[in-house]
């Protein structure tokens, strides 16, 4: 097996795993923002979903350490992609400026996707921290509101929502994230080599209307929690 | 466009050799003539310098009529200047304004080292064309030309392809400084036609690992190297060359 | 008068009918074997078509090659810049073409001043040369259902022409140059660029190696070999402004001349007439607009002269389309030297058009109408394009300026018909030799002589020399090699000694002027006279005031283009006495006093049917002339007519 390992490790076959796992990725985007939307959707949905999430907790080790080990492969790749790239250049240019048409090109999220990449990985570990670790110092807090034990979740999720700098936190995480993803999904097919004339502009706008939803979705948590 | 002779302010990059540091130097250029080209603006630079005593700023350049691909320069940060599909000897002066400042730089990549003030090595990328860019067939009697027959879509979309004229403005342009724009476009030429379809894999193969070789960067798919082409060469060469490498990878027999 | 030389030159033209030598020639032609080969070394110099094409198959055969080229890489020879396309005697269009049209062509577009022998053999293996690029995967235009599309170009009545897109020289080069890299990657052909070869060695007669300069660095090298392939391209920058690359250069040449070469039919130069015109005393070099824009461009001027209106503003009663009223059989597609010329008569009468009345129209106005402007951007979109970047003026609106300009040389090194010149183990190629095209070359048949030398010739004929010559080696240490080196250093600290106040680029460019005022479309025996006087002078002037900047040690593009020049100098005077002696008009050479009453050409084929091998005297002294008499047995020779 020593060919695959040789092929994906050239920088093609790096970009080809860093589509795979990105993908991968938007996919447990889509599940989790799926199950956070439950939370508007009022009632127990939420709860249910949780407890259901939970029942099994040895497959959900499994999703688990499955989903770390994409996330840490896909962050591996990033970092060792973009020290690379950056060695490849060497001595940097004085001057700059893009010859490409769209007019937002200073901005362009392709440019600095390890910027938002890292800010995401900021987001995520504050995320974690507060669901997965429960943030430190809100251990009390939590065990108080736990009183009455079949609505706990959804409270949890409100009040950690609504703390103001987690709140913060969140919204610059989504903008990010849509970033990210407004470059990185049309990048991936790219990088997969699916790329057709029919369908280049189905797969542009597919990803970014993609990003969209995703950020939108995760938005509208956001507010349906701070509005409670 | 302005009016006849324009005063410019060139700031070019100096370098004595490959060891130097190299830095700006700015020059003073006056009464230049909009018709002419960006070259033939340097040339007068230089005849200015040589009688100034001053040693002429080196600078790439053969056929000046946009083919052979010598030709290079940064020009204000923009690869063969401001113009789309168009090489530095076939930009004129024209595109620019009396009283600009015009930043002139070598390409930068660690696979194109300088040589002289702007010009670099770019054997780089005949080191990966001797890797595979080339169909294995000696000279000899091969079949009548005619009984290959090429759909004419495919003919016209290997022509685009091979339109690559090698200068290196896709490396020049890209963030990471990647190849990838100049080795798909041969890569797709001969995955494109019949005459290339035995060494596919072993191309592709071939050809990405020498181009890592040489520190090239990867390909993160701005599209710059596009923007910067002066032959419109297409990212989806690309995207052909990651499909028939995936395809080599996982498909076929070769480097195992 | 000229110093001539008793004997006359011997082609070594193989016996029997013109169909079969090329075949007799083989047979008889020594073979190294297959386990001998490896230990032979060949050094090609240039990469252009013949270069890249002869370098690749050479090394196929199993011969150890060393390729040099002076640009960045093997790629980028000028060969790349030919736009229209190959001809090819394939009669893929059923319309009658045939190896022997394809021959009378070229030997009367070559005004009858080729080697008929060589010519004939062109024609025979210039469909080969298709078959070969199309197996490397050259992407030739093709027709809907997958066959190779043709079209038609100047000097021919038939459709011969292969091409890719406007790119048809850069795809062929392409194509030569893959091959030439797959050897590079087998280790069968080590490659060098910029290095520039400054000198030739000949070891008892027989020329065994080249002396070179790293162009990075200044280094000078000795390469020894079994036997040398120039394939150094044409002399066309000796007009300064030319449509050739800014490096082509007569250097190889030149110093292979003065090691003993004989340099033949050095005056004959196609002057090629669709460039852009001159627009500034900055200009650098000349575009050319390919030739196939003739199929559907249309030539004319005002028939009012120094009429100054616009274009679009002259009505079609007064226009003059001067090409198709005096040739009516091949109007607009007369061959280059007879288009040029009318160009050149026009514009002297005082009917040119533009700013500086130096230019005629080529208007597409009639072909758009006809064929609508999607079907001629198809065909000619680069070329519009490129023409549109240069004037800022768009031909799809306003019919084009054009007005000829210096593009190709006929004359170059003399070789026999083995391509060998007349220092044994010298082979000379391409453009860089004299053979196959005589006083003119027709359109789209250099690529065809290139790849035809490279790939079809040369293989075989440098083995016979191999085989008579034996394996022996020659040492670097060699006294005849070391005198090459010393001589080609001296020559540099010559130059760098110089510090005089002009630069190098001035003294190119008055060189430039002299040539085409004196030396260039129409010639005098005043004028060429002068010429030569004020080339000698103009060489005083460059080596007393010559200022070349930096030191020989490093990448030193000024002391590069200087060495050139001073070639160029001391060559243009041959040229010039070339031009002078050669009393007729004949293709790409038309002396005033040599014309008919409507002025064309008149050749002199009593008293100059033959070509002119130039021996060397040392500078400054009259050559030796050595005639190869032509012989016309199967073509008869009469006077050109495209009316």
């Amino acid at each position: 097996m020593k060919w695959l390992l040789n092929a994906l490790s050239s920088s093609v076959g790096k970009k080809f795993l860093m589509a795979i796992t990105g993908l991968l990725l938007c996919g447990f985007l889509v599940a989790h923002l799926a199950g956070n939307l439950l939370l508007p959707a009022g009632g127990d949905l939420f709860n249910d979903y949780a407890k259901k999430l939970h029942e099994n907790e040895g497959l959900l080790m499994v999703a688990e350490t499955g989903l770390f080990g994409i996330f840490i492969l896909h962050l591996y790749l990033a970092f060792s992609l973009t020290w690379g790239n950056n060695a490849a250049r060497g001595k940097g240019y004085a001057a700059t400026k893009s010859k490409r048409d769209d007019t937002m090109s200073k901005t362009r999220p392709d440019k600095w996707m390890i910027g938002s990449g890292i800010i995401l990985l900021l987001y995520l570990c504050l995320h974690l921290f507060d669901f997965k670790f429960h943030r430190f110092g809100m251990d009390q807090e939590l065990t108080a509101l736990a009183g009455d034990s079949e609505a706990v979740t959804t409270k949890v999720a409100i009040h950690v929502l609504k703390s103001p700098l987690t709140m913060i936190g969140y919204a610059a995480g989504f903008v990010f994230l849509f970033a990210h993803l407004s470059h990185g999904v049309s990048s991936a097919f790219q990088s997969l080599g699916l790329s057709h004339p029919k369908y280049n502009s189905l797969i542009k706008y597919g990803g970014l209307a993609f990003a969209s939803l995703i950020s939108l979705g995760f938005f509208v948590v956001l507010f349906w929690a701070i509005s409670q | 466009m302005s009016g006849q002779g324009m005063e410019l302010k060139l700031q070019i990059w100096r370098q004595a050799n490959a060891e130097d540091k190299g830095r700006f130097h700015i020059y003073h250029l006056s009464d230049v003539s909009p018709h002419m080209s960006f070259l033939e603006m340097l040339d007068v630079l230089n005849e200015q310098l040589i009688t100034l005593g001053e040693e002429p700023v080196a600078f790439d350049h053969d056929c000046r009529e946009g083919i052979c691909g010598m030709c290079s320069l940064m020009i204000n940060g923009q690869a063969h200047g401001p113009d789309k599909e168009t090489t530095t000897c076939q930009l004129h002066m024209r595109r620019f304004s009396d009283g600009d400042t015009i930043v002139i730089e070598p390409w930068r990549a660690k696979a194109f080292p300088v040589i002289r003030d702007l010009v670099v090595d770019r054997g780089s990328f005949d080191r990966i064309m001797s890797k595979g860019g080339f169909v294995s067939v000696n000279t000899g009697n091969p079949a009548d030309a005619n009984t290959i027959l090429v759909p004419k879509q495919d003919a016209d979309r290997a022509m685009d392809a091979a339109a690559c004229i090698g200068c290196g403005a896709c490396v020049a342009a890209c963030k990471n400084a990647s190849a990838l724009l100049f080795v798909s476009a041969k890569v797709s030429q001969l995955s494109l036609l019949p005459q290339g379809k035995p060494e596919k894999a072993q191309r592709v193969l071939n050809m990405v690992a020498q181009m890592d070789e040489e520190g090239f960067g990867s390909c993160t798919n701005t599209s710059e190297c596009e923007a910067a082409c002066p032959a419109g060469i297409s990212v989806s060469n690309i995207a052909r060359l990651n499909r028939d490498y995936m395809c080599a990878m996982l498909c076929s027999e070769e480097g195992m | 008068m000229v110093q001539v030389a008793e004997a006359t030159l011997d082609g070594r033209i193989p016996d029997g009918p013109i169909e079969q030598k090329w075949d007799n020639r083989k047979s008889e032609l020594k073979l190294v074997s297959p386990n001998n080969k490896r230990k032979y070394e060949v050094i090609v110099v240039g990469t252009g078509l013949a270069g890249a094409s002869a370098a690749a198959s050479l090394a196929e055969l199993g011969y150890n090659v060393k390729a040099f080229c002076f640009q960045d890489s093997p790629r980028r020879a000028h060969s790349i810049a030919a736009q229209g396309g190959i001809n090819a005697a394939k009669n893929y269009p059923n319309d009658g073409d045939s190896i022997w049209r394809l021959f009378y062509d070229t030997v009367k577009g070559g005004d009858y001043r080729a080697r008929e022998a060589n010519v004939y053999r062109l024609s025979q293996v210039s469909g080969s040369i298709i078959d070969q690029c199309v197996a490397q995967g050259v992407p030739f235009a093709r027709e809907y259902g997958g066959l190779l599309a043709n079209r038609t170009f100047g000097g021919a009545q038939v459709s011969r022409t292969f091409y890719a897109r406007g790119q048809t020289g850069q795809q062929l080069l392409l194509g030569a140059y893959s091959a030439l890299m797959r050897q590079v990657g087998s280790g069968k052909v080590k490659m060098y660029p910029r290095q520039e070869m400054v000198d030739l060695i000949k070891v008892d007669g027989v020329a065994r190696g080249i002396v070179t300069r790293d162009l990075t660095n200044g280094k000078f090298e000795t390469h020894t070999a079994h036997a040398v392939v120039l394939c150094t391209g044409g002399y066309g920058n000796v007009f300064y402004l030319s449509t050739n690359a800014k490096g082509c250069n007569v250097t190889a040449a030149w110093r292979c001349h003065k090691r003993g070469a004989l340099f033949a039919n050095p005056c004959y130069t196609q002057i090629h007439p669709t460039c852009i015109p001159v627009s500034g005393d900055y200009q650098s070099k000349l575009t050319l607009m390919s030739e196939s824009l003739r199929n559907d461009g249309r030539v004319w001027v005002p028939k009012a002269e120094g009429d100054a209106r616009r274009a679009a503003d002259i009505p079609e009663g007064e226009r003059d389309y001067y090409l198709e009223r005096r040739y009516p059989a091949f109007g607009n597609m007369v061959p280059r030297d007879v288009a040029s010329r009318a160009a050149k008569e026009r514009c002297d009468a005082g009917f040119g058009v533009g700013a500086t009345q130096q230019a005629v129209f080529l208007d597409f106005k009639h072909a758009i109408a006809r064929d609508g402007e999607a079907t001629i951007r198809a065909k000619y979109g680069n070329l519009f394009h490129m023409y549109h970047k240069i004037t800022d003026e768009d031909p799809y609106q306003v019919p084009m300026r054009i007005y000829p300009a210096v593009h190709y040389t006929m004359g170059g090194l003399w070789v026999d018909y083995n391509l060998q010149s007349n220092v044994p183990g010298l082979f000379v190629l391409g453009e860089a030799n004299f053979s196959d095209h005589g006083a003119n070359r027709l359109g789209a048949s250099a690529l065809m002589q290139g790849l035809a030398d490279g790939y079809f010739v040369i293989p075989y004929t440098v083995g016979d020399h191999m085989a008579r010559h034996g394996q022996e080696k020659v040492s670097n240490d060699h006294p005849e090699v070391r005198a090459s080196l010393e001589e080609a250093q001296g020559r540099v600290s010559k130059i760098l000694g110089v510090a005089g106040f002009r630069s190098v680029d001035s003294i190119h460019r008055e060189l430039g002027q002299i040539m085409w005022n004196k030396v260039g479309m129409s010639r005098t025996a005043g004028g060429l006279k002068s010429a030569a006087e004020d080339i000698q002078a103009l060489r005083e002037v460059f080596w007393n005031d010559v200022k070349v900047m930096g030191t020989g040690e490093s990448f030193n593009q000024n002391l590069e283009h200087a060495g050139r020049v001073a070639d160029f100098l001391e060559f243009a005077e041959l040229f010039a006495i070339d031009a002078l002696h050669r009393e007729e008009s004949c293709g790409g050479h038309f002396r005033d006093e040599h014309q008919t009453d409507d002025n064309e050409a008149r050749r002199d084929d009593e008293n100059f049917c033959y070509a002119a091998g130039w021996e060397f005297q040392g500078v400054g002294n009259e050559p030796v002339l050595h005639k190869e008499p032509l012989d016309f047995n199967e073509v008869p020779l009469t006077t050109r007519s495209y009316k």
